[in-house]
Formats: C-alpha cells, structure tokens, sequence
C-alpha cells in the first residue's frame, strides 16, 4: 500500500517535493504512519529535533479532507496531509 | 451571505474593494473591515515579508465552519462575511488577510470579526515562515490543532 504524504508549514523542509512517499506491507493506522515519518526525520534530520517535535504535535487530514485522529484506519493506496501546529492570521 | 477563498499572493492581491461589494447590503447598519498586515519586526529580528503556507482545502472547510459558528453563538441577524487569505510571499505591510463583516447593528460587527479571527489563529491551517534581513528565514511556532474540536 502506498500512501503519498503531502507536506505543509515546517514539514515542507523535510523534502525538496511537495510529499513524501511511503510504502507499508498491510493495513495501518495513522499513529503507524506518524511513526514512520518520525523514523524518516530521525534517519534525515538525526541533529534537528525541533522537527521531530513537529511531526509528535502535527495532526494529519485523510484524503477526504477530514482532520483523523490516531486509531483512523489506512487500507488502501491514498494520499494524506501532514498538519504541524497552526499560526495564520 | 458568505465568500472565503484563499489568494495566491503571486498572481492577484487581497483587496478592500472586492470586500466592499460583496458585503455591502441596505439591510445592514454596519460593517467592518479587518486587515492583517506583515509588521517589520517580530522577537527582536527586523522582518522582511512573510510566505503563507495553507492547505487549500481545509482553510476553506474551516473558514465556512467558523462562519457558521459564529452565526450560531452571536445570534447575528443580516450577517455577511467576506474572508480572504494570502498564500505566498507577503512583502512587508502587504495585506494577509482581510475579514470583513456586515449586520444590521454595530455591536454585532466588532463581535462577529473578533470571533472569526480569534478562531482562525486557533483552527485554520496557515502557516508563516518569516524573512528577516541577510536571508534568514524561519518557520514560526504555532499551535497544534485540537484533532476533538476539528
């Protein structure tokens, strides 16, 4: 299964693209996905932690366009947003 | 009557003029208009502009939630709301964004704009990174979304 991470605020700093691409063997969740975004920034960014904060405090949107919460499912090939801490206005 | 839409500053600009027509209404006693502006400095360091990240989408979700929610805590009666926000770079003393608001009473219009930027900073998606002077930039920090109130 292949999600596409669309990246926005700091964690666009995390790829020069727009997205990150992940590829898991079964069904997950998003706290899954939110660890394997950890893991990338760990392995990237070893010295940045401010990042890795980031990606701990982000939320994440399904491709419906709906804020999800940890337990919200993943079981096909889809595209989810990344939503680090909010500041516009 | 509501407008929302978020404005890619490189291709138009956010302007009062647009605000104005749509909002106006012989119905309405008063109106208001609320301009965001990129300020010169911010934490000690001189501010050059400020380039607005934002998913589309959910701005626009959060901004008619916003809208729906304030008609239904402050009780308004005409209400007409016009919310636009800049993506994009944003040069200093350019326009972020504009809330303009109109009802039939004065009190309702500074409650109704108050409310609408209030919960902007609290549940849209918009992000800020900051240009300062020598090419310095950062990401500023903001506030995680309450995912229970999403």
């Amino acid at each position: 299964m292949k999600i596409k991470l669309e990246l926005f605020g700091v964690c666009r700093e995390f790829s020069e693209q727009d997205y990150l691409d992940f590829n898991f063997e079964s069904d997950i969740k998003i706290k899954d996905l939110r660890k394997e975004v950890e893991g990338f920034v760990n392995k990237n960014f070893p010295e940045n932690k401010n990042f890795l904060e980031m990606v701990k405090k982000s939320a994440f949107s399904s491709q419906a366009n709906e804020i999800v919460d940890d337990d919200f499912k993943l079981d096909k090939n889809q595209t989810i947003s990344i939503i680090p801490p909010i500041g516009g206005g | 009557m509501f407008h929302c839409e978020v404005i890619d500053n490189s291709k138009e600009k956010i302007t009062i003029e647009k605000a104005q027509k749509f909002i106006e209404s012989q119905k309405c006693g008063a109106s208001l208009y609320f301009l965001g502006t990129v300020r010169d400095h911010n934490n000690d360091k001189t501010v050059t502009g400020i380039t607005y990240d934002a998913h589309d989408a959910l701005v626009k979700k959060s901004f008619k939630e916003i809208y729906e929610d304030a008609i239904n805590k402050l009780k308004l009666e005409h209400p007409a709301a016009f919310v636009e926000h800049a993506k994009g770079y944003v040069p200093l003393g350019g326009i972020s964004v504009i809330i303009a608001v109109a009802c039939k009473h004065r009190a309702q219009v500074y409650e109704f704009s108050r409310f609408i930027i209030e919960e902007i900073k609290k549940k849209t998606p918009i992000w800020k990174k900051e240009h300062y002077q020598g090419e310095e930039t950062t990401w500023l920090e903001g506030k995680p979304i309450d995912i229970k109130k999403a």
